[in-house]
């Protein structure tokens, strides 16, 4: 039988998201952000995470929350795309999830391979929908759908 | 090769590649040497022991072309044909040289080196070479036991030894009396030991050997010995060298230890030995570290350094909360001390990285060679400064733009001897490259006396190109206008040609120069010729900064930049066309409100602004912040590149308290900001 499949999940508005736990450095609380001039929009700013200076994504911002509400459980989720090491601010974030290969499955096929979908694929856990995140997608410029658009489509599509 | 691992092989392949580099470095240079001075013997000596050297390591490693290569161009290499071919030898030399980069890049990506066979043949024909004297002269000193015997003796008492061989020349009229001739001669300048052959015999001798104790210097000897008309060829050796030599050499060759370490025993060299040996000594003295290592090393740093700041500003609260206390004054002298020794550990370290200019300037001379040879131009080539020390990482980028302003400056700059013959210059142009330290910075130039570049005529151009209007082009002075030509788009050249023409312009150079925080500023004369001159950072790693707030937020710029900081209010600030602008003693100084770069827009403030003046090349801006926050160390960090690029921003820092720090690239920054009205920016905007 296949290994099963660690994912970090992580909650943006009502929807739950997932990435693999190989490309999660750390989970840390919000801190200071400093806004970088001239830099693409779903850049946030730059952190101070013990020393290294590292981007930051609103993926709240970025998945099209219009006011992503600050609050005690928001967190930054430090991801590694491309090499690098990213951070992404979420609502929240807390469980690791454990799933079976095959509860993975393609993204439906209403999101298709669109420029604006970051979907790589979606599981069901406990009755639960988590779509998992292309981290890669999420990094390119250009508006990416919204969230609740995504969380519809994948709950006909599936 | 199949003995070594395959990591150990690898390795040795990289210490061949650099030392390689090393040895066609040599040859570059030897090769031009002697082609001013052609048949010169001690330059041929020079590049016979490159091309030997190389040829031995490229074995080594399994490149067997090239060892052969190197093979054949060493067996042309001798005294005879390099005195009888002339010039062609440092033709072969320079060709070679470059076939063997050329081989050694195919090695390095792992492909089959070509042939070059044009270059086959240039060493074949001089192979061909006529040739004086072509038999080596190489006496044996095959000494009997009885004459080591005796050689030891003499040596154990201290006296020197020489081996000594002579030829006779063949046209001697008197060959049977030569044998006797020479031993007179033998006995006056010292003791003969021993005499081969020791009497007279039927056939005339055409070699006479001997050992010799003697008291006089191998130089005085050699000469007495030179009986003219009798005796062609001399060789004269230090036989027996130490005391402890004795009868018991297991080996009688070995008799002679000079003669053990010569190369290929047609090449009596001693001297050269001797030199090879002190060039030895100072190589075991130098490491060859990578770069990465002391990168890690100076990252260490770094993170050092902001773990200091944060201990400063905990001992500070400290002293605020009990400023009597005794413990405060303790880790006040505590800390000042660690200051004063991180200061020395930093400079340590930051001078490891330091490489002198003359690693990048000495490529030079052989590309304005061979530009000038094949455009038919004379140039003289000055390098000036090749001491001054660079950041390695800031040496390697500026390879390429230098050698493409080098380039510009021959296919461009200089003229052809008779065009200059006409205007009364001499025909020889020369080019200057020249590196010296400027307070923090390195400044590298390159002038010649060339032609140098029409103002008017780049005016036109950029007006015909669409790059500037009929208006802004005349508010331009000279120094704006020639700063068009480092914008995209822009060629002076008419034509373009083998050497320039590769579509790489000045903006490429503009480009590797932003990156690294340095600036250019051209200066030119119509008919007098023209001068380049880069501005860099010494460093990229730490640098010392102002630090000041815009809109709340935290920035600084590199305090090299800044010449002055000043207050002033909105009434001072007037406006020029599209420029914001305030008197500075007798200037007008263009003013850059940075709260544009923040927030987008800017609006006049009340009370008093705090201006920072800041150098960009040869001119003076204004930055209008909020508040100044002072100064201190900072080490760079870069952005992401990937995620983040931006040119507005040289890298950030982490400040003591752990707040992120942003440094502005000043020059990027007033080219964007530095305009009153930000809708109507123009083409123009990057010449400011």
């Amino acid at each position: 039988m296949a290994k099963e499949v660690q994912i970090v999940g992580f909650r943006i508005g009502r929807e739950d998201f997932g990435i693999p736990i190989e490309r999660v450095h750390e989970i840390v609380r919000p801190m200071a952000i400093t806004a970088v001039p001239d830099t693409p929009d779903h850049i946030e700013g730059v952190i101070n995470l013990r020393g290294k200076i590292v981007p930051v994504v609103d993926l709240r911002k970025r998945f099209g929350e219009k006011q992503p509400a600050g609050n005690r459980k928001n967190r930054i989720v430090v991801a590694e795309i491309n090499g690098r090491q990213v951070g992404l601010l979420v609502d929240t974030a807390s469980e690791v999830l454990k799933l079976a290969p095959d509860a993975i499955e393609d993204p439906p096929q209403a999101l298709g391979d669109e420029a604006s979908s970051y979907v790589r694929g979606v599981a069901k856990f406990n009755g639960r929908l988590i779509i998992l995140v292309d981290l890669e997608r999420i990094m390119r410029e250009g508006d990416l759908r919204r969230v609740s658009e995504i969380a519809d489509l994948s709950a006909t599509g599936t | 090769m199949s003995f070594f691992s395959e990591d150990r092989a690898n390795e040795l392949r990289t210490i061949f590649f650099e030392s390689a580099q090393e040895l066609l470095q040599a040859l570059n240079e030897q090769g031009m040497r002697l082609e001013k001075q052609p048949g010169n013997p001690e330059i041929v000596r020079e590049i016979r022991r490159a091309v030997h050297t190389l040829k031995g390591d490229s074995a080594a490693c399994g490149y067997r072309e090239l060892s052969e290569f190197a093979h054949a161009l060493e067996d042309v290499l001798t005294d005879e044909i390099a005195a009888s071919a002339g010039a062609s030898v440092a033709e072969t030399v320079l060709a070679s040289a470059d076939s063997f980069e050329s081989m050694l890049t195919a090695y390095r990506r792992s492909e089959q080196p070509s042939s070059y066979p044009a270059v086959r043949v240039m060493i074949e024909q001089l192979r061909g070479t006529p040739v004086a004297e072509v038999t080596p002269f190489a006496p044996e000193f095959a000494w009997t036991e009885y004459d080591r015997l005796l050689i030891s003796q003499h040596a154990v008492r201290g006296q020197n030894v020489y081996n000594v061989g002579l030829e006779i020349d063949p046209q001697c009229a008197m060959r049977s009396a030569a044998l006797q001739l020479v031993r007179n001669v033998l006995e006056e300048v010292g003791t003969p030991l021993a005499i081969h052959p020791s009497e007279e015999t039927a056939e005339p001798p055409s070699v006479i050997e001997s050992a010799l104790a003697s008291h006089h210097p191998r130089e005085w000897i050699e000469k007495k010995c030179h009986v003219p008309g009798v005796v062609s060829r001399i060789v004269v050796q230090q036989s027996v060298a130490s005391a402890q030599e004795t009868i018991e050499t297991p080996v009688p060759s070995q008799a002679t230890p000079a003669n053990v370490e010569v190369p290929a025993p047609n090449q009596p060299e001693p001297e050269a030995l001797h030199k090879q040996s002190t060039s030895l000594t100072n190589v075991e003295n130098i490491l060859r570290v990578e770069a990465e290592r002391i990168d890690a090393v100076l990252d260490l740093v770094g993170e050092l350094i902001i773990a200091k700041s944060m201990f400063q500003a905990a001992v500070s609260d400290f002293g605020r909360r009990f400023p009597k206390d005794a413990l405060y004054h303790r880790l006040h002298d505590a800390l000042g001390l660690q200051s004063q020794v991180m200061q020395k550990l930093q400079r340590s370290v930051m001078k490891i990285r330091m490489v002198p200019v003359e690693q990048l300037f000495r490529r030079f001379p052989r590309i304005v060679r061979d530009l000038s040879k094949q455009e038919g131009k004379q140039v003289d080539l000055v390098l000036e400064g090749e001491n001054t020390d660079l950041d390695k990482s800031i040496l390697d980028a500026l390879a390429e733009p230098l050698a493409h302003m080098v380039r510009n400056a021959v296919d461009h700059g200089i003229e052809m001897p008779d065009e200059r013959q006409l205007m009364g210059k001499s025909e020889r142009a020369t080019i200057v490259l020249k590196a010296y330290h400027l307070g923090n910075n390195v400044v590298i130039e390159v002038s010649d006396d060339g032609r140098g570049i029409d103002v008017e005529r780049v005016r036109a151009k950029a007006i015909e190109r669409g790059m500037i209007s009929l208006e802004e082009a005349a508010l331009l002075d000279d120094s704006e206008t020639l700063k068009l030509i480092l914008e995209p788009g822009f060629s002076t050249a008419e034509q373009v040609t083998e050497v320039s023409g590769r579509g790489v312009g000045m903006d490429v150079v503009k480009g590797v120069i932003d990156r690294m925080k340095g600036t250019i500023s051209i200066q030119a004369n119509r008919g007098s010729g023209s001068r380049f001159r880069l501005n860099l950072p010494l460093t990229l790693a730490i640098i010392k900064a102002l630090l000041f707030r815009v809109s709340e937020r935290l920035f600084a710029v590199p305090l090299t930049s800044v010449l002055e900081i000043m207050r002033a209010s909105e009434k001072d600030v007037h406006v020029v066309g599209q420029h914001e602008v305030m008197q500075l003693r007798e200037e007008v100084l263009p003013l850059v409100r940075l709260e544009r770069m923040v927030n987008g827009t800017a609006s006049e403030r009340e009370g008093k602004l705090f201006v920072v003046v800041v150098g960009v090349g040869d001119r003076k801006f204004g930055l209008i912040v909020d508040r100044l926050v002072g100064e201190q160390e900072l080490v760079l960090k870069a952005l992401d590149d990937q995620f983040m690029s931006t040119e507005m921003v040289n890298g950030a820092s982490v400040l003591g308290d752990g707040r992120v720090v942003l440094i502005l690239n000043v020059p990027v920054a007033v080219e964007r900001f530095g305009r009153a009205d930000s809708a109507n920016r123009s083409s123009l905007e990057a010449s400011a």
